[in-house]
């Protein structure tokens, strides 16, 4: 597996101002699941997932996930937003062991 | 809000679990069961049928419960004054059964999420919409899960 909290956004490569754009984006991330000793009872600890995706735009916070280990190994999440004017698009991973994972991308307009 | 959903959370696991577990790392999603979930994040609210208004799109069999695309779109218009603020995916067979809670501004332009989540097994997977003024939208599909992906 590769590193964690390596962090992929992908957005549409031509937009114009005033579009929906839906972005992807993904982050490398084991999101561990709830172990169980023999006799079926949870160990309790603290279980390594992401429990938070924050995406900023233009300094203004659009979307906020919150989320628990129902999600998938190396989470993924897909959004929409409105590009109103060229800036960064920036989404935040933060786990439960207090990693913090962010990724950046530069939206301008073709 | 997430405070609330922390406090009342520890409340209800400490009746279901022999240990306690931090408040901070089970904020939103605990081992329970689906009815005890639906009370907890919602209060009894009514929730109404928005099979017309949302869009859950998800696989009918899921071959690995381990990875199930969904993705979720709400016809709905995204003005300050009426937007959706919530989408919440519900697995109803998941020991954690609230899967995620998205927070949507108006800014978001359109409301649509799309994630990966695991499916423990065979059941209805619920795409649940809170819009701006409080009201409670539901969507369902059975999902046909042939490996399970949820482990613990």
């Amino acid at each position: 597996m590769s590193e964690i909290g390596k962090v992929r956004i992908r957005v549409p490569s031509s937009i114009k101002p005033g579009d929906v754009v839906q972005v992807r984006t993904l982050v490398i991330h084991p999101m561990e699941r709830i172990e169980r000793d023999a006799q079926g009872k949870i160990i309790p600890k603290t279980y390594n997932y992401i429990h938070k995706v924050v995406v900023t735009y233009l300094g203004k916070t659009i979307v906020t996930f919150d989320t628990t280990q129902s999600v998938s190994e190396n989470p993924f999440f897909s959004f929409a937003f409105r590009a109103t004017d060229p800036g960064p698009l920036k989404v935040e991973f933060l786990d439960t062991t207090g990693g913090r994972y962010e990724g950046t991308v530069d939206i301008t307009f073709a | 809000m997430l405070g609330t959903l922390g406090a009342l959370g520890v409340a209800a696991a400490s009746g279901v679990l022999a240990a306690p577990r931090p408040a901070r790392a089970q904020p939103l999603g605990l081992n329970e069961s689906v009815d005890v979930a639906m009370k907890r994040v919602f209060a009894g609210r009514p929730i109404r049928d928005g099979e017309s208004l949302i869009k859950l799109d998800i696989p009918l069999i899921a071959e690995n419960g381990a990875v199930v695309p969904v993705s979720v779109r709400v016809d709905s218009p995204m003005t300050p004054t009426s937007y959706v603020k919530h989408i919440y995916i519900v697995a109803d067979k998941n020991r954690i059964p609230v899967v995620t809670r998205v927070t949507l501004t108006p800014a978001a332009g359109q409301a649509f999420v799309g994630a990966n989540i695991r499916l423990g097994e065979t059941g209805p997977v619920h795409a649940i919409v809170e819009q701006s003024d409080g009201t409670l939208w539901r969507s369902t599909r059975e999902v046909k899960v042939t490996v399970g992906g949820c482990g613990g």
